[in-house]
């Protein structure tokens, strides 16, 4: 294969218009980026070329040779593999099941599973990424993040009998679950891919990845096409007017009023199940960076300040007082948190804006509740995030991603929390929605609330802490100061503790 | 309005459509007997009870929750109160305790469920058990009936308050009636009206979710086990006023229809969540059919089948809708 030509990529859902006349032209051997703000039509486009959703109008050709694309199955045979964002592994079976499956178990006498060569076709699979490390027998849901992507990519690899060899990649925000390091095994298995002559589908909203690893880009706006080049011939700041219509800034907004007196948060010499050795202070105003490579140790300190988990050793002091022993009291004593999964960790999906935003905060205006009262509140927060929605009875889950987080967001906020606990606040979050949610952050650091932000975000992180707090394997490796440092001496400290 | 909205609120008021059906149907086939103001009296007190055990079922269903144990629950404390009846203690005794009983099953239901972590399906099971075995030995397995229980006590479900105001000559609105609507009205406010009824949506929408953002699950878990245990108790004790008795398998039939009630209702949530008001429309789909088969002479298995099949469509198809829509 040579070139694979999407034309007139057209869907209307109830009359309101998706995707308008698109055309997107891949070539084998290049990885091509497709970017676009959250409701651009990125997720529709998807949809189409992979037969998911009916499209109004699109016209596929490969090498100039009509292709029949109405059915999932369609996609398959004619080769596109899709790798999304979300994690699509069963958790209970092993990773030799998970890569094959879908696919017909190789069996013996026709009647029992040939355990034996069914490990060998996974392993195999996951050799090819270069995956070697990963056992086959293990249970998957036993795996690190990282290596439930690349299962999950190997199981896109595995062909079915008869079907041709894959020719095209989608990848759906691939690294939006993804540590650092993590990040980067996947883009030597893109790259990898690249060289087996497969054309390959980026989608991210990451203008670093994109610009390191991709060939060409094209940019969606409002479900139409804006514009597509090479990578070497455009910049960070024409792709970002493009998605957004106007020029804005990427850059995060730097300190402009010093770090405040009082502690907000001092840990002493702290054990948990899951933490050791944790030895810091955080000062009001003060927003302090959490980097590492694993994130479970990452969410277990904010889940501890949260008051989730015990401390087995030494001291946990916050706001002034003891740890909080539940969210309820962490919430109640001005803590808010912003959790890693907003989708299953964070929103009610099936329930309102206003639920949504309130639920810490909702009060009985005497026996019963003041359904007016929260609107406005509601109405309040949602022109603060600049959220766009429909009314605040529109279920959260109708959201495009950017604007679940913003949601989010209002419900940490809503009460100017005296210490903000954050996990990935702009995961999968568009520029423009990203450089907002910078803006609050810093607003409120700024009129002294304490931040603790943890984010795999390189750019993020140097752009708003005060100080980076390094753990590995749940200890503290090193609190270091952001001043004069750059995402790749960051990237090093980081690869550092790893090997320690 | 388009078809994708159309097809939505079909959906929705779909099983409202279908009571409606239902009521046209028997008042065809039943003209002198169906359609009168005497015969809407008596299925309403005769879904009473069936009715404020669904109410009150509905308040776990909130939290994807339910609860097996409601039907023995019921047989128990209307033991407990018959029993103390039997020992010569008064009305207000009686009922307190039985109650009691209802609260404290229903707390226990939840502890487990909450505190322990076991899911409710089997935790239920086994209190279930517990719950009829524990009726059974208060009991020793003897239906306690004639002078053993009060008149002040049997009478409750034969009154009534006389609707000769409103042009209805003789006819009466039984008390059991006006409980259940009292029951309704109380767990309308609790759900849609009060924090903690919001909170517990927000439980059943993503417990993991409402835990962090600071929603005590567990006690408001617990806390709502308790008030269906005491739905449970009421009922059980105004089936037990209702036929001046009490035996310890008498709730037994409740558990399975206050869940298929609460299930049709569910049929009409936009996002197929409960409502107390739509459980309404369940146990008026499930009293109604009841009522007209009866009269109709079908016989009561062939009415089972017929129940069931229903209850089992209208969830099949609002699932269909679902997947559609």
């Amino acid at each position: 294969m040579q070139t694979l030509c999407f034309q007139g990529l057209t869907k209307a859902y109830g009359g309101v218009p998706a995707l308008s006349d698109v055309t997107l032209t891949l070539s084998a051997g290049r990885v091509h980026a497709l970017m676009g703000e959250n409701g651009a039509g990125k997720s529709t486009l998807i949809k189409l070329i992979a037969g998911v959703v009916a499209a109004d109008r699109m016209t596929v050709t490969r090498d100039g040779k009509t292709l029949p694309l109405r059915t999932a199955a369609e996609a398959t045979k004619a080769g596109f593999r899709f790798i999304h964002q979300e994690l699509n592994i069963v958790p209970q079976l092993s990773v030799a099941e998970n890569v094959l499956l879908g696919h017909p178990a190789p069996r013996r006498f026709g009647m029992f599973i040939d355990w034996r060569r069914m490990q060998d076709k996974a392993a195999a699979a996951l050799a090819s990424l270069g995956a070697e490390h990963i056992d086959v027998r293990q249970q998957a849901g036993a795996l690190a993040t990282g290596d439930k992507m690349l299962t999950r990519i190997a199981s896109a690899l595995v062909a079915e009998a008869g079907a041709a060899e894959p020719c095209l990649y989608v990848f759906d925000e691939p690294t939006a679950a993804l540590t650092a390091s993590e990040s980067t095994k996947l883009f030597d298995v893109i790259a990898r891919l690249k060289a087996q002559g497969a054309a390959v589908l980026y989608v991210s909203h990451r203008m670093n990845e994109v610009l390191q690893i991709c060939d060409d880009v094209t940019v969606l706006r409002d479900g139409r096409h804006v514009l597509t080049t090479e990578i070497a011939k455009t910049t960070r700041v024409e792709i970002i007017a493009a998605m957004t219509g106007k020029p804005v800034s990427d850059a995060i907004p730097a300190r402009t009023t010093p770090v405040g007196q009082g502690v907000a948060c001092r840990v002493t010499a702290l054990d948990t199940r899951d933490l050791s050795g944790l030895n810091l202070s955080l000062a009001e105003g003060e927003i302090l960076g959490v980097a590492g490579l694993d994130e479970s140790s990452q969410t277990a300190f904010l889940r501890l300040i949260l008051g989730q988990g015990r401390i087995q050793k030494g001291g946990l002091e916050v706001l002034n007082g003891p740890a909080p022993t539940s969210p309820e009291q962490a919430w109640a004593r001005g803590i808010a948190y912003v959790p890693r999964e907003r989708r299953s960790q964070g929103l009610m999906l099936g329930m309102g804006v206003r639920p949504n935003a309130l639920f810490p905060h909702l009060v009985d205006y005497g026996l019963l509740a003041d359904k007016r009262a929260e609107v406005a509140r509601t109405r309040g927060l949602a022109d603060q995030v600049r959220l766009r929605f429909q009314g605040t009875e529109q279920p959260v889950g109708q959201l495009s991603g950017g604007n679940q987080q913003k949601v989010l967001f209002a419900r940490a906020i809503a009460k100017n929390p005296k210490l903000l606990l954050l996990e990935e606040p702009t995961r999968g979050v568009d520029v423009g929605a990203r450089a907002e949610i910078h803006g609050l952050i810093r607003a409120l650091s700024t009129q002294g609330s304490a931040v603790i932000l943890a984010s795999s975000d390189l750019v993020e992180l140097l752009g708003l802490s005060d100080r980076i707090l390094i753990l590995q394997g749940g200890r503290q490796m090193a609190v270091l100061d952001r001043q004069a440092m750059t995402p790749a001496d960051l990237l090093a400290r980081i690869y550092a503790s790893e090997a320690a | 309005m388009n078809f994708r909205s159309f097809s939505t609120a079909l959906r929705q008021w779909g099983t409202f459509l279908g009571l409606l059906a239902i009521v046209v149907f028997f008042a065809w086939r039943l003209p002198e007997t169906f359609p009168t103001a005497q015969n809407f009296l008596n299925i309403s007190q005769q879904i009473s009870m069936l009715a404020v055990a669904a109410f009150t079922m509905t308040i776990v269903m909130v939290m994807n929750d339910f609860d097996l144990s409601v039907g023995s629950t019921a047989s128990l404390a209307g033991i407990v109160a018959a029993v103390l009846f039997a020992a010569g203690q008064p009305v207000w005794v009686g009922v307190t305790a039985a109650l009691a009983v209802g609260v404290l099953g229903g707390v226990f239901n939840g502890f487990l469920v909450a505190y322990i972590g076991i899911l409710p399906f089997i935790a239920t099971l086994g209190t279930l058990t517990m719950f009829s075995g524990a009726a059974f030995m208060i009991s020793d397995g003897k239906t306690i009936f004639g002078r053993d229980i009060p008149t002040e006590f049997a009478g409750f479900a034969r009154f009534g308050i006389p609707l000769d105001a409103i042009g209805l000559e003789g006819a009466k609105l039984p008390l059991m009636t006006l409980a259940a609507v009292v029951v309704l009205l109380m767990v309308w406010l609790l759900l849609e009206q009060t924090t903690f009824g919001r909170r517990l949506y927000a439980i059943g929408g993503n417990r993991v979710a409402a835990e962090l953002a600071g929603i005590n699950t567990r006690r408001l878990r617990l806390m709502a086990f308790g008030l269906t245990g005491l739905g449970a108790a009421v009922a059980g004790l105004m089936y037990a006023s209702r036929v001046a008795s009490a035996n310890p398998t008498q709730g037994a039939g409740l558990m399975l229809d206050a869940i298929a009630a609460v299930f049709l209702g569910m049929t009409m949530g936009r996002e197929g969540e409960p409502r107390v008001l739509a459980t309404l429309v369940g146990v008026l789909i499930l009293g109604i059919l009841d009522n007209g088969l009866t009269q109709m002479n079908v016989d009561s298995y062939v009415r089972e089948i017929l129940i069931g099949a229903i209850v089992v469509s209208a969830v099949a198809i609002s699932a269909f809708g679902q997947r559609r829509g």
